[in-house]
């Protein structure tokens, strides 16, 4: 699919060849395909003439591709959230059908999904023997990755690496088809200053240290050959790699969502229940941060009570503006967890600005996933409404470029 | 078949992975002149077919087991060296695998992974009144 412009010769100095594009409009993909038809009109924009040779410029639909960044160490729920992100925009995304098993990708009609781990320079054995962990800058190619993802978002195929998770190996390049939607997700999409500046949003998921052990601990300890000391010694071996290279990014993402232990139960460490705070930047273009109430007010909000039972140990809410690495920012907070739908479609009912299409998409989107860890509390609430949030910049930005276009052939 | 050929010498699993897909090809065709024999007999080689070759969760948790030895190995002589860090690296890494292969083997029902591919066959027709 391709919006095409049709243009006359007089408006445009160019030959009856096909040559390439000397007049792009804001750096579009550009194909020219030039028709010499006499008598015959066919202009759908309204440019009248007499006849003539009449040159079509077609721009991709996809050099429009929005992308997406998505940090997170380890073990911290970044598949989960792509899940949820891919189904707010329809469709499962899928690993790419008849390619390598093994492959990272996700895609679904709308998005495609890139591990940056495929962008590792050193494969396993490599970083052994440099003794270097996969969240250094060294085990990675930054320049590759701002060539692919800047062709991706011009609209151009890359063949991108793959990095087999399983034998710790390089496998042989994958065909990517520019997107409308691409998330790069891992460890760095925020460390390169250039693939940042191509970035039209990004997030980062903040796990404290408590929770992040206690999630790693349900995660391995089904696993033969891990115990607790050993699951302590992996995080805190990488954890001077992580604060040096991974967690500086949180300052240049647009949406934080921290997850800390909740202070609603006095000295809690099972960490099932969750404080989670959803920290949105200040002016970001097209988009606009989710609020209580009174956008830039500060206030508490306990939903429980009359009109809403609640069990233990209950929700609690906060909103406020703050400022988070001298960035001024509004800062929504949830702590609890909901344990029924009316819980749910009632706070729903009282946060604004959360780009919903109709009443209750939140409550919908999070019910679709109940299976999905986070579906009960502030996690899988924020990751829903910054997933719509997501989906409200996606089209901004596509209507605001297709008017473009429009106004030029006017001209 | 461009991506068949890019794939080829890469390691025995993916070659495995090209044979299981000539041998999808190929069955069918002698059956298309004898309708009545394709359900039952193509059924029964099918099913042989379907699986995708992935390192069975066996093999990932093995390594798993294997990779932390090792690093508490590396990590008794100089616990700040870069072996010891980049070896419980690799059992971080190693651990998300298993995690992963254990999700997709959660949901992974035979008939509805033939049926995503070959939605026009018998077994996966649906009916809507």
């Amino acid at each position: 699919m391709a919006v095409c412009t049709v243009y006359t010769t007089q408006s445009l100095n160019s030959t009856c060849s096909i040559s390439t594009p000397t007049k792009t409009h804001l750096g579009f993909h550009q194909k020219q395909v030039v028709f010499y038809s006499t008598g015959k009109r066919t202009s759908k924009r309204g440019s009248s003439s007499s006849g003539g040779p009449c040159v079509i410029t077609c721009s991709a639909v996809d050099s429009q591709t929005v992308v997406i960044g998505l940090a997170a160490d380890s073990g911290c729920g970044k598949s989960t959230f792509m899940r949820r992100l891919t189904s707010v925009f329809g469709g499962a995304a899928e690993p790419p059908r008849g390619g390598n098993p093994d492959s990272n990708t996700l895609i679904s009609d709308m998005t495609t999904v890139i591990c940056l781990d495929d962008y590792h320079s050193l494969d396993r054995t490599g970083r052994k023997e440099k003794g270097v962990t996969a969240l250094d800058p060294r085990a990675n190619n930054f320049d590759l990755m701002y060539e692919q993802v800047k062709a991706l978002k011009s609209g151009v195929a890359v063949d991108k690496p793959i990095y087999n998770h399983v034998t710790g190996l390089l496998d042989p390049p994958e065909l990517i088809k520019p997107p409308k939607i691409l998330v790069i997700e891992g460890l760095h999409p925020m460390f390169d200053e250039r693939v940042r500046d191509l970035l039209d949003f990004s997030i980062y998921l903040d796990i404290s240290n408590e929770v992040k052990f206690a999630w790693k601990i349900q995660r391995d300890m089904a696993e033969r050959g891990h115990s607790l000391e050993s699951i302590k010694a992996s995080i805190e071996a990488r954890k001077p790699d992580f604060d040096a290279f991974i967690d500086p990014q949180k300052q240049y993402a647009d949406a934080v969502i921290e997850v800390l232990p909740t202070q609603l139960i006095p000295g809690d460490n099972e960490g099932k229940v969750l404080r989670v705070r959803l920290i949105m930047k200040e002016g970001v273009k097209h988009f606009s941060p989710v609020y209580l109430f009174d956008e830039g007010s500060t206030l508490s909000w306990i939903p429980c009570g009359r009109k809403l039972t609640c069990s233990y140990p209950g929700i609690k809410f906060h909103y406020g503006p703050d400022t988070y690495f001298g960035n001024e920012v509004s800062i929504l907070e949830m702590d609890g967890q909901f344990d029924r739908l009316d819980e749910l479609i009632y706070v729903e009912s009282h946060l604004s600005n959360i780009s919903t299409k109709f009443y209750g998409e939140v409550t919908q989107q999070m019910l679709k996933h109940a299976d999905f860890p986070g579906s009960n509390n502030g996690t899988g609430l924020f990751q829903t409404i910054v997933g719509l949030k997501i989906r409200d910049l996606y089209e901004q930005i596509t209507t605001s470029k297709t008017a473009t276009p429009l106004e030029a052939t006017k001209a | 078949m461009a991506t068949l050929s890019s794939l080829n010498l890469v390691s025995p699993r993916v070659v495995a992975n090209v044979l299981d897909s000539t041998k999808a090809s190929s069955v069918k065709v002698p059956y298309l002149t004898q309708p009545w024999k394709r359900v039952s007999q193509l059924g029964s080689r099918r099913m042989k077919v379907i699986r995708p070759v992935r390192a069975a969760p066996d093999s990932i948790s093995d390594k798993v087991e294997k990779s932390i030895k090792e690093a508490e190995e590396a990590c008794s002589g100089d616990p700040a060296s870069g072996e010891c860090v980049a070896a419980w690296d690799e059992v971080e890494e190693l651990s998300a695998a298993a995690s992963h292969a254990r999700d997709k083997k959660k949901g992974n029902d035979p008939l509805e992974n033939y049926c995503k591919d070959h939605p026009e066959t018998d077994e996966c027709r649906t009916y809507e009144d």
